[in-house]
């Protein structure tokens, strides 16, 4: 068992408050991703929980047991830097085997451990390579595995795949989730890139400016982001947010989008949430792939010049704006647009999301 | 003007060969990327360019001109490393006046051209600043002012934006392409990036062990990779691969386990040869008629698409599904791909199987050109 609780923890460096006021539980044998920009606290987090750091006010449970006083040393987590730092005069089973000779493992265990651990990180082949002529790639994947074989309750990983290279980091993220539900620990990933939090985490917590902004399941997050921070910050480009009023038409509620346009009926839910706002100006929030193209011959719908049109492999991202007002949307491989050119737009009203534009929070009804 | 050719450069470094028989040709005006996993060769390639490294063998010419011999000063190139160095005791007007000011610029002059590149790249407000006061997009975007303050014959770019955050660097690669048509000058990039290659290149070149493997524009390496080896680097989540055999006298591929079959029309040729059948994952079909037994092992979701990974017994393949609703970890799916969406590759060499040109449902080229009207 090896759940992690973070009672309102707080860290100050002088006059700067790096975290705020932290509450957060990760449940035994969960992988939680903190996930944030850079300077957000997560990584301060990170290091409260290692105990690298000391809380300024606020405490640090391990199950029941509170550990805010215990040394980093003695609360037995296993650590993975952004900057692994690998033994250059050791060969990668004399990294590997590291942990488990400090422990005074009988040599059979640590033998049966250290293969068990190379065949899982791919390094059986270059057990008796030295290591200081391997690549980048290989010596996060040490670095990894040689946390990973001491087998800790808590695993902490401080963006650990942030060096390696693109390609490489797609078969880690998958390789990470098969070690942490193989080891049945409870993983705690810092990142800064929402697709590793996304595709790895359990839940993931976002944080900005010290302050933990939305805790949930990467889906929960992504389509019910709590303020217009997450919204922004989860996607892949993040959620569009255009300034609009709200206006009311024959019972039914619509935003006014100003030069862009006016939106589709919002759904009864939304239209009730939208009775909650302090004032009509809100934020409109629409998903990129859930503006679509229409016919020209509707009445209602968005126009957006086309502004910038960038082609990645599958899909087309293209930049759309509208007087001060700009948007995104995700189209087919195959879509054509000329520079300049206004499309015709429809944002779906199930992707629709409102804001309160003053506070920046999700008008919803719960 | 910058048009720059490299002609069949080597360099080595004693006995080890950093870039072999390089031959190239960079257009005016071009944003063009070298594209390769780490140590391919793509900085060295820069360097040689710039003038820091001698090619062993080779001609590099700029406008026609050859500059082996030239020293970096005489090439006349921009360069924006990947860690910046900016000067950190000098706000961002110094950083950006000191490459003018050194050369002996009068002030109005230099004043007018900061002007005009603080705007391009939404500086002005920024100038004030001191580097350590600038988040990391800020000093980017100074970084690569000063590297534009100079009227460069073409401008070099290292993984200029390797270092930001990944939302960042979604905002920057537009803004610098943006910002190559707008002022027009020729960019040459390198990246282990491949999205953020796709995203900006004109043209890319991509790189393995120092020897170019493809060159051409970034829909093209996607569509019609000439090799398993540019298959496999470009495109996230990466091409799915299958071992098996084509017979050319029946048009069918037969994986090794026997469990997946593909009528393949149109391909040359009348012999059996050991393939992998490869097809990306957003072309991969989930629950078809005529797909293999396979068990999901994972599903990713990412909002707006999803990854579902499934296991056919003998290998791991990857779907991208649109959308949030996906089977389940441990159901039992068929997984089938869409024969005019396939390439095949040999083993040995890895080359791609050409298919007849002539045929029309197996030139993926044609079908990808049916625009989708908006």
């Amino acid at each position: 068992m090896a759940a992690i609780t973070l009672e309102n923890l707080s860290k100050n460096f002088g006059a700067f408050a790096a975290l705020k006021e932290l509450n957060l539980e990760v449940r035994d044998r969960e992988f939680v991703a903190l996930l944030g920009p850079s300077g957000c606290g997560k990584t301060t987090t990170m290091n409260l929980i290692s105990g690298l750091l000391h809380p300024s006010v606020g405490r640090i449970l391990f199950d029941t047991r509170d550990v805010t006083p215990i040394p980093m040393d003695r609360r037995g987590v296993g650590f993975v830097f952004q900057n692994y730092a690998i033994f250059t005069h050791m060969t990668v089973r004399q990294n590997l085997a590291f942990g488990l000779r400090v422990r005074r493992l009988p040599p059979s265990e640590i033998n049966r451990r250290v293969g068990a651990i190379a065949e899982m990180m791919q390094l059986t082949k270059l057990l008796d390579s030295r290591t200081d002529k391997l690549s980048v790639n290989i010596l996060q994947r040490i670095a990894i595995g040689r946390s990973a074989i001491v087998e800790p309750a808590i695993f902490l990983l401080d963006e650990p795949l942030s060096n390696v290279d693109a390609a490489f980091r797609q078969v880690m993220r998958t390789e990470l989730k098969t070690l942490q539900r193989q080891f049945k620990q409870t993983m705690v990933y810092v990142t800064h890139d929402q697709l590793e939090a996304m595709t790895m985490a359990d839940r993931i917590a976002v944080l900005d400016q010290g302050i933990l902004q939305q805790v949930g399941s990467p889906l929960e997050i992504y389509n019910h982001p709590r303020n217009v921070f997450v919204a922004r910050f989860i996607g892949s480009p993040g959620m569009n947010l255009l300034n609009g009023r709200l206006s009311a038409e024959n019972g039914q509620t619509f935003v006014d989008l100003g030069p862009a346009g006016r939106t589709d009926a919002l759904p009864s839910g939304l239209a009730r949430a939208a009775e909650r706002a302090q004032s009509a100006n809100v934020l409109v929030g629409v998903r990129p792939e859930d503006l679509e193209c229409v016919d020209g011959a509707t009445e209602s719908g968005l126009t957006l010049v086309v502004s910038f049109v960038e082609r990645i492999g599958h899909r087309t991202v293209v930049h759309l704006g509208a007087g001060a007002q700009s948007a995104k949307m995700t189209a087919h491989s195959t879509f054509v647009a000329a520079l300049g050119s206004a499309l015709r737009l429809r944002a779906r009203a199930a992707g629709l999301r409102l804001f309160d534009r003053s506070s920046g929070l999700a008008l919803t009804l719960e | 003007m910058a048009h720059i050719e490299f002609d069949h450069v080597t360099k080595r470094y004693g006995d080890v060969v950093a870039v072999r028989d390089i031959t190239v040709t960079v257009e005016d005006r071009e944003f063009f990327c070298f594209f390769g996993p780490p140590s391919s060769g793509k900085s060295t390639l820069l360097r040689l360019l710039l003038g820091i490294e001698k090619p062993t063998e080779g001609e590099i010419r700029i406008d026609g001109k050859v500059v082996n011999a030239q020293s970096p000063a005489e090439r006349n190139l921009a360069m924006v490393f990947q860690n910046l160095a900016l000067f950190p005791h000098m706000s961002a007007r110094d950083n950006l006046r000191f490459p003018l000011v050194e050369r002996g610029v009068a002030t109005n002059i230099i004043d007018e051209r900061l002007g005009g590149i603080a705007d391009k790249l939404h500086i002005g407000h920024l100038l004030g600043k001191r580097p350590a006061q600038l988040s990391g997009g800020e000093r980017q975007r100074v970084a690569i002012g000063r590297a534009l303050m100079r009227e460069a014959t073409a401008y070099l770019m290292d993984d200029p934006i390797s270092a930001l955050d990944a939302r960042l660097r979604e905002e920057m690669r537009v803004e610098l392409k943006r910002l190559q048509r707008e002022i027009g000058h020729t960019f040459i990039y390198v990246t282990h990036d491949q999205e953020e290659a796709m995203s900006v290149a004109d043209r890319m070149a991509i790189l393995e062990h120092g020897v170019i493997r493809q060159i051409d524009p970034p829909q093209l390496i996607y569509d019609r990779p000439h090799s398993r080896y540019v298959a496999s680097i470009v495109g996230a989540p990466t091409m799915n691969f299958v071992a098996g055999e084509f017979d050319g006298s029946r048009g069918e591929f037969r994986s090794a386990d026997g469990a997946l079959k593909v009528a393949l029309s149109g391909y040359c040729g009348e012999a059996t040869e050991a393939v992998d059948l490869a097809f990306r994952p957003e072309d991969t079909v989930l629950g078809g008629a005529d797909g293999m037994p396979a068990r999901v092992v994972s599903v990713e979701p990412l909002g707006a698409f999803s990854i579902v990974i499934v296991d056919s017994g003998s290998q791991a393949l990857k779907a991208m599904i649109k959308g949030q609703a996906t089977p389940s970890t441990g159901d039992i799916v068929t997984v089938g791909v869409t024969p005019s969406r396939v390439a095949m590759f040999r083993h040995g060499d890895g080359r791609r199987l050409e298919a007849d040109a002539h045929h029309p449902t197996i030139n993926i080229k044609t079908a990808r050109e049916e625009t989708q009207p908006c």
